[in-house]
C-alpha cells in the first residue's frame, strides 16, 4: 500500500503541468476572450490559430497518455490522467485535451477503432462525445467527429451528419452545441468523465485560491494588506482545507471506480463552488468584472459542475447506494 | 500508486478481528470520566496489552509489534468495527509516546513506555492555563531548577483525564525571566506528587472529564525533563503535530459513526424531510474523504515526509465533520434528542453524548480559529499583522 504517485507518474504530471502553464498563459486566455467577444466565435480551432498548441500536445504525446503502448501511447492509468486534468483545470485550458486523452481515446480503444485513435494521437482529428451525461456538448468548434455512445462502445459520426444547434455559454471559451441524436450510457465514459471533470474542478479551485491569496497580499485597505484580516484568512483557509480533502478521494475514485466516483465528483463540485465564491469575495468589486482573470476560472467551474453528472445525479446515486440499499455498512471499508 | 494491502497486512487484519471478537466486552463500558468507568477502561487497556495490541506500531521492546502505520489503520478499522471501548490512555499512547520516541533517552523510553502500554500508568496533558489557552506561549507556571530537582508552582487547567490519571506531561517555564515561546520545558510529573492539588471540573455532560491542577512547589527530579531544557516549545509542537495531524483521530472512528448514522436514518426515515437524507450522505462522504486523505498522509509519512502545517487542515476537517455528523443525528432524533439515557433515549443517549463531545473538537488541540490562522499564514502565505 503506497497511496502516492510513483516518481515516474509524478514527473509526467509535473512536466505536463509545465507545458500547460507555459503555453496556456493568462495572456493567451485574454486574447482568446477578446477575439470571442469581437467576433462571437473562437477562431482558433485545431486547424488554424490553435494548431500551435494542438501540435505541441500531439508532439509531446499528451493525447496518448492513456493509449496502449502498442498504439503509440503512454498507457498511464486514469489516476495519472486525473493529475493531468487537475493541471488543465489549473490553467482553464480551452482545448479539450482532457476529454480527448482521457475519454475519447479509451472509448476508441473500447470500440477497436485503431484508425481514428491514431489520428487523434497525432493531433489530426478531434472527436466529441454525445452521451446522456453531456446534455450539451462543449468544444464543438474543434471537433471533426463525434462518438455517439452505447453501452459497450459507440458509433463514430461526422460532425456534418449531426444537426448540431449552437448554444451560448457564459464561459467565453466554451463553444457549445446541442443535438437530438439519441445515445445510451456508457460505463467507461461515465466513470472517466466524472473523475476527470472532478479533477479539473479541483485544479480550478486551487487556482482560484492561489489567485486570491496573491491578491490578498497585494491589495491594501485600512493601511494593511487585506490578507492580514482574519475574515479573509479564514475564508481562504476553509476553501484550502476543502481542496486538500478532495484530492485524495478523486485519486481513489480514479483507482477504484464504483461508488467512490460519485463522492469524488460531489466533493469536487462543492469544493470548487466554495473556492469560487470565496475568491470573488476576496477580490471585492474587482472580482465582479471582466477586468481580472478570476471570472474565467469561476465560469469554467460553473460549467464543469454540470458535466458528466451534476450534483443531483451523483447525489441520487449515493442515495440509492446508502439510504435505499440493503447494504450492511458496518463491515464496509474504503480500501479493499 | 498501489492501494492493495500486502498478504501480511491481510493476515494481520484477520488476526486482529479474531482476537477482538474473543475479547471485546459485550456491553459498552461506563464513561471513563467516572471513577468506575475509568478503572474498567484501565482493565481493558491491560487486556489489550496482554495480547500485545496496545500499540501495534510501537517497537517490540516497549510492548508494540513493530508494524507500520498502515497496520495501525487496519487495527483501528477492526477496533471501531466492533465498537471496542474508547482508549482511556489516548493522551499517553497517541501524544506523549511518539514524543518520547522522538525526544526521550533510552532510560525514559524503558521507564515510561511499557507501563503506558499496559494501562498501569495513564497520562494527562497539562499545557493550558487560565491565562494561556489559545495563546499557549503565555504560560506562566514555573519549574525552577534546584540541584537535581525542579520545583513547580502555578496552575494548569483543562487537563483531560487528570481527575483519575497517574501522570501528566506539562509545559512549564524553566528559564526565569524568559518570555513567550522561549524558556519553556516539557516535564513529566506524577499526579500524586505532594503539593499538587487536582480540582475536578464537570463537563457539559456532568462528568468530570478534566481537572484544574494547582502546583505548590511540587518537586520533580530532573530526569523527568523530556527533550532539551528551555526547548519545550519545539517538543510541544511535535506532540501537537501528532495530535492534530494523524494519531489522535483515525478515520475508523468516524466511519463507524457514519455507518451508525445511516442505520439511524433508516429507522426514522418515514417521518424525515427529504433534506435529512442528503445530510446523512454528506456525513458519510466526509468520513470517506477523511479516510482517503489519511491513507495518503500515512503513505507520505512512511516514505519519510514530516507532518507540518497540513496537520491544521486535518484537525479542521475531522472536527467539523464530526460535529456535522452528530448534528445530523440530533436532527433525526427530534423530540428524543434531549433524552440523556434510559426510557425512549435512542441508543441510550449515545448520539447526544457524541454531539456534546463533538462540540469540543473545534476547541481542543488548538481551536479551529487558530488552525485557520496557521493555514492562512504558513501555507497560503498571508501576512501576520492585523486583526
Ligand atoms: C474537552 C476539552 C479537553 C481539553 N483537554 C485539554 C488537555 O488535556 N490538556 C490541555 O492542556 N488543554 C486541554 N484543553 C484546553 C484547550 O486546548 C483550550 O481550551 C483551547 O486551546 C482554547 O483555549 P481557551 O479555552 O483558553 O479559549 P480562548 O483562547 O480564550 O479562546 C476563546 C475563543 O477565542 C478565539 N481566539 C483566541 N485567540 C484567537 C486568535 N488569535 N484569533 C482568532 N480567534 C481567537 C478562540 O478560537 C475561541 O473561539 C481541552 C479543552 C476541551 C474543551
Amino acid at each position: 500500500m503506497d497511496f502516492r504517485y510513483t516518481q515516474n507518474q509524478q514527473d509526467l504530471i509535473e512536466a505536463t503541468k509545465k507545458v500547460l502553464e507555459g503555453k496556456n498563459t493568462l495572456q493567451r486566455l485574454r486574447d482568446l476572450v477578446g477575439e470571442r467577444r469581437a467576433e462571437n466565435t473562437i477562431k482558433q480551432t485545431k486547424d488554424n490559430g490553435a494548431s500551435d498548441i494542438w501540435n505541441q500536445f500531439a508532439d509531446l504525446g499528451l493525447f496518448g497518455i492513456m493509449a496502449n503502448e502498442t498504439d503509440g501511447g503512454l498507457e498511464q492509468p486514469l489516476v495519472v490522467m486525473a493529475g493531468v486534468a487537475e493541471a488543465a483545470g489549473y490553467v482553464a485550458l480551452p482545448e479539450p485535451l482532457v476529454e480527448l486523452a482521457g475519454i475519447v481515446v479509451p472509448l476508441l480503444s473500447q470500440m477497436n477503432n485503431l484508425e481514428h485513435l491514431i489520428q487523434v494521437l497525432e493531433g489530426r482529428l478531434s472527436v466529441g462525445i454525445i452521451t446522456p451525461l453531456l446534455p450539451i456538448n462543449n468544444a464543438t468548434a474543434y471537433h471533426d467527429m463525434f462518438i455517439v455512445t452505447s453501452k459497450f462502445g459507440g458509433e463514430l459520426i461526422l460532425k456534418e451528419d449531426l444537426n448540431l444547434e449552437s448554444r451560448h455559454s457564459i464561459d467565453p471559451l466554451r463553444t457549445l452545441a446541442k443535438t437530438d441524436k439519441p445515445s445510451s450510457l456508457n460505463t467507461l465514459a461515465d466513470y472517466h468523465g466524472a473523475v476527470l471533470s472532478a479533477a479539473q474542478l479541483l485544479g480550478l479551485a486551487q487556482r482560484m485560491i492561489d489567485m486570491s491569496s496573491e491578491y490578498a497580499k497585494n491589495r491594501y485597505q485600512f493601511g494593511q494588506p487585506i490578507g492580514a484580516f482574519q475574515a479573509i484568512k479564514h475564508q481562504l483557509a476553509t476553501a484550502y482545507m476543502q481542496i486538500e480533502f478532495t484530492r485524495p478521494i478523486i485519486q481513489l475514485a480514479a483507482l477504484q471506480g464504483g461508488v467512490v466516483v460519485h463522492n469524488a465528483k460531489l466533493a469536487a463540485i462543492d469544493a470548487a463552488m466554495l473556492a469560487a465564491e470565496t475568491a470573488i469575495q476576496v477580490h471585492g468589486g474587482m472580482g465582479y468584472t471582466y477586468e481580472v482573470d478570476l471570472h474565467l476560472f469561476m465560469k469554467r467551474t460553473w460549467a464543469l459542475c454540470g458535466e458528466w453528472g451534476d450534483r443531483s445525479y451523483h447525489m441520487k446515486k449515493l442515495e440509492d447506494y446508502l439510504l435505499n440499499g440493503e447494504l450492511e455498512i458496518g463491515t464496509m471499508r474504503t480500501f479493499i | 500508486m498501489n492501494i492493495n494491502y500486502t498478504p501480511h497486512q491481510k493476515n494481520f487484519r484477520a488476526e486482529v478481528r479474531e482476537w477482538l471478537a474473543d475479547h471485546v466486552p459485550g456491553e459498552r463500558l461506563p464513561s471513563f470520566d467516572t471513577k468506575e468507568g475509568f478503572e474498567r477502561h484501565r482493565e481493558w487497556e491491560a487486556t489489550l496489552a496482554s495480547g500485545n495490541w496496545s500499540n501495534v506500531n510501537w517497537p517490540l521492546e516497549y510492548g508494540g509489534r513493530g508494524l507500520d502505520l498502515i497496520s495501525w489503520l487496519i487495527f483501528e478499522e477492526e477496533y471501531y468495527r466492533v465498537d471496542a471501548p474508547l482508549r482511556v490512555s489516548q493522551n499517553g499512547i497517541f501524544l506523549l509516546a511518539p514524543t518520547i520516541m522522538e525526544y526521550g533517552c533510552n532510560e525514559q523510553k524503558a521507564r515510561f513506555l511499557p507501563p503506558m502500554a499496559s494501562g498501569k500508568e495513564i497520562w494527562a496533558q497539562a499545557w493550558s492555563e487560565p491565562g494561556a489557552g489559545s495563546d499557549m506561549a503565555a504560560i506562566t507556571t514555573k519549574a525552577i531548577r534546584e540541584g537535581d530537582h525542579y520545583l513547580i508552582s502555578g496552575q494548569k487547567i483543562w487537563a483531560s483525564r487528570a481527575v483519575f490519571a497517574d501522570w501528566c506531561f506539562g509545559l512549564f517555564r524553566t528559564e526565569e525571566g524568559s518570555e513567550r515561546h522561549k524558556g519553556l520545558s516539557m516535564i513529566l510529573v506524577p499526579l500524586d506528587s505532594p503539593g499538587l492539588i487536582r480540582r475536578p471540573i464537570a463537563q457539559l455532560d456532568g462528568d468530570t472529564g478534566f481537572a484544574e491542577l494547582f502546583f505548590d512547589k511540587v518537586r520533580v527530579p530532573v530526569e523527568n525533563l523530556l527533550g532539551p531544557e528551555h526547548g519545550g516549545w519545539s517538543v510541544a509542537m511535535v506532540t501537537a503535530g501528532f495530535e492534530r495531524g494523524l494519531l489522535l483521530r483515525s478515520p475508523a472512528r468516524f466511519q463507524a459513526a457514519s455507518a451508525r448514522l445511516v442505520k439511524l436514518y433508516k429507522q426514522h426515515k418515514d417521518r424525515l424531510s427529504s433534506g435529512v437524507g442528503e445530510q446523512v450522505i454528506q456525513a458519510w462522504m466526509n468520513t470517506e474523504r477523511f479516510c482517503a486523505a489519511t491513507y495518503q498522509l500515512v503513505s507520505r509519512v512512511q516514505a519519510g515526509a514530516l507532518i507540518s502545517s497540513e496537520a491544521s487542515a486535518n484537525k479542521l476537517f475531522w472536527s467539523e465533520m464530526d460535529r456535522h455528523l452528530h448534528r445530523t443525528a440530533m436532527s433525526i432524533m427530534g423530540a428524543q434528542a434531549e433524552l440523556e439515557h434510559g426510557l425512549d433515549a435512542i441508543d441510550n443517549g449515545r448520539w447526544l453524548g457524541g454531539y456534546i463531545f463533538s462540540l469540543a473538537g473545534p476547541i481542543y488541540a488548538g481551536t479551529n480559529e487558530i488552525q485557520r490562522n496557521i493555514l492562512a499564514e504558513r501555507v497560503l502565505g498571508l501576512p501576520r499583522v492585523g486583526v
